[in-house]
């Protein structure tokens, strides 16, 4: 197993060995997340592993029993609190409300006056594409819609620290591409961006860091590709110019292929131009790749039985 | 504390709920029942003045009983008689019957009814049928008719009242009943918009987005203040509708208990509100849905109500009993005890004062104790807090 590797961070978020129980239930023992500034982190783990209860504990939401929550290297106070965004896993609106007058609302319990919260959910209406439904009651939005609302309110007071708990979780495309988009503007921003998602290939395209985490702590933490390369195994893909041959290398685990094509689950410590060089005896090769796993393996490595 | 934040809380609560349309059908209906009630009561003709009207079937009676009757009569019913005289019996039988006639007289005597006797008519009946009897046997025996009449002279009966009836009296009545609705239906009506509110918030999961900004106890002060702001609002509209109405009527009587009765409904009133908003804020929080909420509401209407009950009968009974004076003394029933006694001009004033105080004290230790429960059960979802949870979370507890 791939243990956690931490790297020194200049300011930002540190969550260090966090641990909360339920009765008798072990909802976390031992859950480390670091977020630096301007940083783009996937948090990732299966269904009951942990990462709700992280980020309600972030926020303050749930008292752990152990553990330190840090911004900048100091205990993160009430105050430092103001300035995170969160958007949480169960929608969360007043049905009644407008939406305009919702997301300033939430801007003044912020600590935003009421001209900027006004102007500021003006922006963020807008920006989220609902520039034209802000008299419009919550509950009058779709459920897409409804969710662009709850990025905007989770943005107006332009937090420093966003905590997006599976944000992209029933949208379609072009409000996915909306939403990436704000992402990585905040990261630009120097906000610090953590969200967790079942969507891997999302994850992969969009977060340089991620966070794995499985059955109340932390499996393993890094980039993308640092994770994908720590892999014991390599997969190696050869297209073949004539008939495939039935030829495999050694320790290896053939897998599904297309026709023309051989795919081979092999180990990382394989020497590729070796393996090149035994399948052009066997076969014509056209063309060779080997490649760590993407990260959907490389998570159900960490997380799975 | 901060207090920027309460009054954000406060402004929301007030404008989400004074624009809905149920709010205003209420207000309107409270405004117009406190304006109308006493103008109606002031225009409202006297009663008393006119006679009951009463039908007398006759058979075989002598005209000298008749006029006696009507002599007996005047000035206490309007008497008809009709004559059945000769006619068949089952006729005057089905005179009854069909209320044709209240009663008939069969000269022997015998008072005929329709199925039983009306207390009121039979006594003057009796009376004057007995006379004639009695003048009958005087003759008999030989007495002269002016012992006769001397004998049969009424006796003459006085009365006298401990506690003579004023006009004024249904006037305070009227109005403390009034003052008792408002008392039981405005903090209740401003206590379960409150509930609504927080299980509203826990249901749609927007509390854990408020609470990433806001703690939870300015989140609960924010909410009863707002409401109970609200709640006060409406009372002050329909009380000064209600002095208005009373001024206006002003043909009345209205003793002075009216007019000390009037602050301590609205003191006593938004304790109440205080009161109720913050109990019902920490009975939302213990369920996640709306349709959970009757669960935990039914223990407190049961005191509620009682204290109405209670308040009902001082109105009308004795104000100054035991269970009175110590329901008085109790928060969750003083706001509907005190006005009540007040009115009635049955209470001390040391017992407002104390009274007064409890509710003041109540107000501030229900706001303590649901500050601590409520920061545990709000982000509480799925089945319902119990009360035993609850009892040690208000003692400071923690719960796993």
């Amino acid at each position: 197993m791939t243990r956690p590797r931490f790297h020194t961070m200049t300011g930002g978020l540190r969550v260090s060995g966090l641990h909360k129980r339920f009765g008798k239930i072990a909802a976390l023992h031992g859950v480390d997340l670091e977020v630096a500034r301007g940083q783009l982190v996937g948090f990732l783990g299966p269904n009951g592993a942990g990462k709700t209860t992280t980020m309600r504990g972030i926020l303050g939401l749930v008292a752990m029993d152990a553990g330190s929550v840090t911004w900048d290297g100091r205990t993160m106070t009430e105050e430092d609190r103001h300035h995170i965004g969160y958007m949480p896993q169960e929608r969360g609106l007043y049905p009644g409300m407008k939406v305009h007058e919702h997301i300033s609302y939430i801007g003044r319990l912020a600590g935003l006056d009421r001209e900027t919260a006004d102007r500021r959910a003006n922006h963020w209406a807008e920006r989220v594409g609902l520039a034209e439904r802000g008299k419009d009651l919550v509950q009058q939005l779709s459920t897409g819609n409804q969710q662009r609302v709850q990025l905007a309110v989770a943005l107006v007071h332009e937090p420093e620290l966003m905590i997006l708990d599976e944000p992209f979780a029933g949208l379609d495309p072009v409000a996915v591409s909306m939403l990436s988009d704000v992402m990585a503007e905040q990261v630009e921003k120097g906000a610090s961006v953590v969200f967790s998602s079942h969507q891997l290939e999302l994850v992969q395209d969009l977060a340089e860091h991620v966070t794995i985490v499985a059955g109340g702590e932390t499996r393993a933490t890094g980039t993308v590709a640092d994770l994908r390369y720590r892999s014991p195994r390599r997969q190696l893909e050869i297209r073949w110019t004539g008939p495939v041959p039935s030829w495999s290398p050694p320790e290896a685990l053939a897998q599904e292929a297309p026709p023309g094509v051989s795919i081979f689950e092999v180990p990382a410590a394989s020497d590729p131009a070796a393996l090149i060089a035994q399948a052009s005896l066997a076969g014509s090769v056209s063309a060779v790749s080997f490649q760590p796993p993407g990260l959907d393996e490389v998570f159900l490595e960490l997380v799975g039985p | 504390m901060s207090w920027n934040l309460v009054k954000e809380v406060a402004e929301r609560e007030i404008r989400t709920r004074a624009c809905t349309k149920s709010f205003r059908i209420i207000t309107g209906i409270l405004v117009a029942a406190a304006i109308i009630g006493p103008i109606v009561s002031a225009l409202w003709p006297e009663g008393g003045d006119d006679l009951r009207q009463v039908t007398v079937g006759l058979v075989d009676v002598e005209e000298t009983t008749q006029h006696q009757i009507m002599a007996f009569a005047e000035g206490n019913l309007d008497l008809t008689f009709q004559d059945y005289t000769g006619l068949p019996p089952a006729q005057l039988d089905q005179a009854l019957s069909d209320a044709d006639i209240d009663v008939a007289i069969e000269g022997g005597p015998t008072l005929v009814w329709d199925r039983k006797t009306d207390f009121e008519i039979a006594g003057l009946l009796f009376a004057v049928l007995q006379q004639q009897e009695v003048l009958v046997r005087g003759r008999r025996l030989g007495l002269g008719e002016g012992d006769i009449v001397q004998l049969l002279t009424p006796v003459q009966v006085e009365e006298r009242f401990a506690d003579e009836l004023h006009e004024s009296d249904g006037v305070v009545e009227g109005v403390a009943f009034l003052g008792l609705m408002l008392a039981l239906n405005i903090p209740l009506l401003f206590g379960q918009l409150t509930m609504m509110s927080v299980v509203e918030e826990k249901s749609t999961r927007v509390i854990e987005v408020l609470l990433g900004h806001i703690r939870p106890r300015t989140l609960l002060l924010g909410k009863v203040l707002g409401l109970g702001a609200l709640g006060a609002a409406q009372l002050l509209v329909v009380v000064g509708g209600l002095t208005a109405a009373l001024v206006l009527t002003s043909a009345l009587e209205i003793p002075a208990s009216v007019w000390r009765f009037m602050p301590i409904l609205v003191v006593s009133t938004l304790g109440a509100i205080a009161v109720y908003n913050t109990l019902f804020a920490l009975l939302g929080s213990l369920v996640s849905r709306q349709e959970d909420a009757s669960q935990v509401i039914v223990p407190v209407f049961i005191p509620i109500l009682g204290g109405f009950l209670a308040a009902n009968a001082s109105l009308v009974g004795n104000a100054e009993s035991a269970l009175a004076k110590a329901l008085t003394l109790f928060p969750l029933t003083s706001p509907m005890m005190l006005p009540v006694r007040v009115a009635r001009d049955a209470i001390a004033p040391w017992e407002i004062a104390l009274s007064l105080g409890l509710l003041a004290l109540g107000v501030l230790l229900l706001i303590r104790i649901a500050g601590r429960v409520y920061e545990f059960t709000l982000l509480h979802t799925g089945s319902r807090v119990g009360w035993s949870q609850m009892l040690r979370l208000s003692r400071g507890v923690a719960l796993e």
